[in-house]
C-alpha cells in the first residue's frame, strides 16, 4: 500500500518533468518554425539573392512534356 | 479544514487548436511564455552580496542594458522590501531556462527569490503578415471578449476546446497528486483550423501593398485575392499607417470598411443597363466637354475637355462619370425601382455573411431614404452616395469572372482533429446567375479593354492578360473648401486574371495617397494588382507537350555506325581521328580502356593528332589534338 502510494508519487514527479520537457520542445519547435517561415518567404529570398545579382524571372518556367509515340 | 488545505480542484486548460494555411504552414499556435521577476527580500545578505554583481552582468548580457542600472534597481527593491520586481516579460521557454540558471536566481524561490509566472500566448509564426485576418481571441478579466479575424471567429466553436478539472491531493515538493486515476472532467483540446490562405500569394500581396503604401504615403489600404471557382480567399492584407509612418495590420479594412466605391461601381451600373437592354454597348452618350449639369449640380470628368459623344462601352473604358450618370439617369429616373431591384437581385444591398466578425454593411439608398434625392441615381451610377466594402465589390467582380455565379468569399477549408475531418467547408452560392451570357461577355470585353486601352492601360502587359476596372473616388469631401485645399482620394483596382478563363479575382483599395505623389487608381492600386497577377503567372509553368519523333535520319545513322565500329576496334591503340568532329574525338578517347590526358586546341574538326594511329597508348600519356 505504502509502496504503491510512493510509486504513484514518483509518477507524478515524472509526469511533471515530462510535461515540462514537452513545453520546452514545443516552444523550441515554434521558434524554429517561425524562423523557417520567415526565411522561406519569397520576399526574404529575393532580398538575399539580390546582392548576387539574381532577380525574379519575368517569364514563367517552361515545362516540356515528351509523350512517347504509341 | 485540513482537507481543504490538502485537497484542491484543479482546472486543466484545454490546448487551443492551431490555425494553418492551405498548404499546412502554421499561422497561429499557442505556446507557453514566462514572466520572470525577483523577490529582492528573501535571499540572505551573504548570498545577495555574493551574487548581485554576476546576476546583473547576466541580465545586462541578456537585455543589452547596462549592468549598473539593474544593480541600482535591485538594490532599491531590497531596501524598499519589494518582493516582486519584474525582470523580463514574455520569455520563451528557452530564455526562461536561461534566467533560471542566472546567479542568485539559480538558488530557487526561497533562497534566490526566483519568481515566475507562466501563461499561454498565441503566436503568429508569419509575424505581421495577415495578422489581422488570422486574428486572435482575447478575454479580459470582466469576461468581455475581443474577437479578431479567423482565430476570433472560430474560437468558441472550434479552437477553444473545453476545460477539464481534477481533484488533487498535496504531496511533497509543491506537487499535487490526483486522487482518482481519471480526471473528474476530461479536458477536450480545441480543433485545428485549416484556412484557405496561400502563404506565397499572401507574402507577395502583403509586400506589394506595403511597397505602394510607402511610396504614396497613404493612410491605409487592403488587398484581397480570391479563387474564382471556389471563392477561397488566397490572400488578404490590411495595412494602416501609425503615427511614425510605419504600416502594420491595423484593422480588417477589406471586411469591415464600407466606403463609397467610386468608379469600380460603374461596372455594376453598366451591367444593369445592359441586362435591362435599355442601352447597348454601342449606344452613343454625350459626355459634353467634361462638365454637365444634373438637377442643379455639376458632374465632371477627370479628362480635361471631356470626351464628347462616345459609345457606352467607351464611356466605361475611359471611366466617364458623365457617361455613366447620363446612361443611368436617362433610363431609370422615371423608375428608379427598376435599377434598385437589379442591385438587390445581385445581393449588393446585403452583407455577404462572411465568417470574420464585423463585416461592414452595404448602403444602397432607395426613394424615401434620408440620402435619397433626384441626384441619388446619377451619383450611384459612378459609385457615390452609396457604400460597399472591398470584399463585397470583389465578390461581384469574382462573379463576372465565374460566369455570373456569385459565391461567398470563404476563409476556411476544414476543421480537423489531427487528421480527422470534423467539418469541411464547401463553396456557397449566393446567386446562381447574375445576368444573361450576352451581358456577361459584353462586360468582360469592356473590362479587358480597360487594361488594353482604357484607364488601366499603364498596367497592360504583353506576356500575361488581366481584366479589371480602376477607381479614383473622392473621400472626406463633406467640407468642400477644406477638400479643395487638401484633396483626398480612395484609389482602387478590382478585376481578375487571366482575362480568358480567369483563375483569380483581386481587389486593391488604397485610402488617401499623398496627392503630391499621385492618386489615380491605375497608378496607386493597379501596380499591386499587376504584381500579384504577374507573380502567379510566372509561377505557373507553361506546358509544352511534344511527341517523340522518328529519328530515322540516314546521315545520323551512318555517323553513329562509324563511331561504333571504331570504338569497338580500338581499345588501347590510337585510332585515326583526323576528320572527326572534336566533340566525338574527345568522347572517343575518354571511353578507351586506357586513361590518357587529352589536350584539345580548337573546337571544329580534328586536323592533327600528336600520337599517330596504330600506336599503343600508355596510361597517363598526353595526346594533343589540333582542331580547326
Amino acid at each position: 500500500m505504502i509502496a504503491s502510494a510512493h510509486s504513484a508519487d514518483e509518477k507524478v514527479y515524472e509526469i511533471s518533468e515530462l510535461s515540462n520537457e514537452v513545453k520546452e520542445l514545443r516552444s523550441a519547435f515554434v521558434d524554429g518554425r517561425s524562423k523557417l517561415m520567415r526565411l522561406k518567404m519569397e520576399s526574404t529570398i529575393v532580398k538575399k539573392v539580390e546582392e548576387k545579382g539574381l532577380e525574379i524571372s519575368t517569364t514563367p518556367p517552361k515545362k516540356i512534356k515528351v509523350k512517347a509515340r504509341d | 479544514m485540513a482537507q481543504k488545505r490538502t485537497i484542491k480542484r484543479f482546472e486543466i486548460p484545454a490546448n487551443r487548436g492551431n490555425v494553418y494555411s492551405a498548404d499546412g504552414s502554421l499561422l497561429a499556435t499557442s505556446i507557453p511564455k514566462y514572466d520572470v521577476a525577483i523577490d529582492a527580500v528573501t535571499s540572505s545578505d551573504k548570498n545577495f552580496k555574493k551574487y548581485i554583481k554576476p546576476l546583473c552582468d547576466s541580465l545586462a548580457a541578456f537585455t543589452g542594458k547596462s549592468s549598473g542600472s539593474f544593480e541600482q534597481k535591485i538594490n532599491k527593491a531590497r531596501q524598499t522590501k519589494d518582493q516582486y520586481l519584474l525582470l523580463a516579460r514574455n520569455l520563451s521557454y528557452t530564455d526562461y531556462m536561461r534566467f533560471r540558471n542566472f546567479p542568485l536566481l539559480k538558488l530557487g524561490a526561497i533562497r534566490g527569490g526566483f519568481v515566475y509566472d507562466q501563461k499561454t500566448k498565441r503566436e503568429h509564426p508569419m509575424g505581421g503578415i495577415a495578422e489581422r485576418s488570422i486574428g486572435y481571441e482575447r478575454i479580459d478579466e470582466n469576461g468581455y471578449a475581443t474577437r479578431v479575424g479567423i482565430d476570433g471567429a472560430f474560437g468558441k466553436d472550434y479552437l477553444r476546446g473545453e476545460t477539464g478539472s481534477r481533484l488533487k491531493q498535496k504531496i511533497g515538493k509543491g506537487e499535487w497528486k490526483p486522487i482518482r486515476d481519471v480526471n473528474e472532467v476530461e479536458p477536450k483540446d480545441g480543433y485545428d483550423i485549416y484556412t484557405t490562405i496561400d502563404v506565397n500569394i499572401q507574402d507577395i500581396a502583403h509586400h506589394s501593398l506595403l511597397g505602394q503604401l510607402e511610396k504614396y504615403e497613404a493612410d491605409h489600404g487592403c488587398v484581397v485575392v480570391m479563387d474564382v471557382k471556389s471563392g477561397e480567399i488566397k490572400a488578404i492584407s490590411n495595412l494602416g499607417r501609425n503615427k511614425i509612418g510605419k504600416y502594420y495590420e491595423r484593422l480588417n479594412y477589406a471586411v469591415g470598411e464600407s466606403h463609397e466605391p467610386g468608379s469600380t461601381f460603374k461596372v455594376m451600373a453598366m451591367m444593369a443597363a445592359l441586362e435591362d437592354k435599355v442601352i447597348d454597348t454601342s449606344t452613343i452618350v454625350d459626355t459634353k466637354n467634361g462638365r454637365k449639369y444634373f438637377y442643379g449640380r455639376t458632374i465632371s470628368d477627370s479628362h480635361h475637355g471631356g470626351y464628347g459623344k462616345i459609345s457606352a462601352a467607351k464611356a466605361l473604358e475611359v471611366s466617364s462619370n458623365i457617361g455613366l450618370a447620363t446612361i443611368i439617369d436617362e433610363n431609370y429616373s422615371s423608375n428608379p425601382e427598376k435599377f434598385l431591384k437589379q442591385l438587390r437581385d445581385w445581393h449588393l444591398d446585403q452583407t455577404l455573411g462572411v465568417s470574420i466578425i464585423g463585416e461592414g454593411k452595404p448602403v444602397i439608398p432607395k426613394p424615401g431614404d434620408k440620402i435619397w434625392s433626384k441626384n441619388a441615381l446619377p451619383s450611384m451610377a459612378y459609385g457615390y452616395n452609396m457604400q460597399l466594402t472591398p470584399l463585397q465589390t470583389l465578390a461581384f467582380y469574382n462573379a463576372i469572372a465565374n460566369n455570373g455565379q456569385l459565391i461567398k468569399p470563404r476563409f476556411l477549408k476544414a476543421v480537423k482533429e489531427f487528421d480527422r475531418d470534423i467539418e469541411v467547408f464547401e463553396k456557397e452560392v449566393l446567386v446562381n446567375k447574375l445576368c444573361k451570357d450576352e451581358t456577361l461577355s459584353q462586360i468582360k470585353d469592356i473590362l479587358k479593354n480597360v487594361v488594353s486601352r482604357g484607364t488601366g492601360k499603364k498596367l497592360y502587359s504583353e506576356t500575361f492578360s488581366m481584366a479589371g476596372k480602376t477607381g479614383t473616388a473622392r473621400t472626406d469631401y463633406a467640407d468642400i473648401e477644406a477638400w479643395k485645399e487638401d484633396p483626398k482620394y480612395v484609389s482602387s483596382f478590382a478585376g481578375y486574371f487571366p482575362a480568358e478563363n480567369p483563375k483569380y479575382s483581386c481587389i486593391v483599395v488604397i485610402h488617401k495617397p499623398s496627392t503630391k505623389v499621385g492618386f489615380y487608381g491605375a497608378d496607386v492600386s493597379g501596380p499591386v494588382f499587376k504584381r500579384i497577377a504577374q507573380k502567379i503567372y510566372t509561377d505557373t509553368p507553361l506546358i509544352d507537350q511534344i511527341q517523340t519523333g522518328d529519328y530515322n535520319n540516314e546521315l545520323i545513322a551512318n555517323d553513329f555506325e562509324k563511331f561504333n565500329s571504331i570504338s569497338n576496334k580500338y581499345k588501347t591503340i590510337m585510332p585515326n581521328l583526323i576528320g572527326m568532329p572534336a566533340m566525338d574525338a574527345v568522347a572517343f578517347l575518354e571511353n578507351m580502356e586506357v586513361d590518357v590526358n587529352i589536350k584539345l586546341n580548337g573546337n571544329g574538326v580534328i586536323t592533327s593528332q600528336s600520337v599517330s594511329k596504330n600506336i599503343k597508348l600508355k596510361p597517363n600519356q598526353t595526346v594533343v589534338l589540333e582542331a580547326s
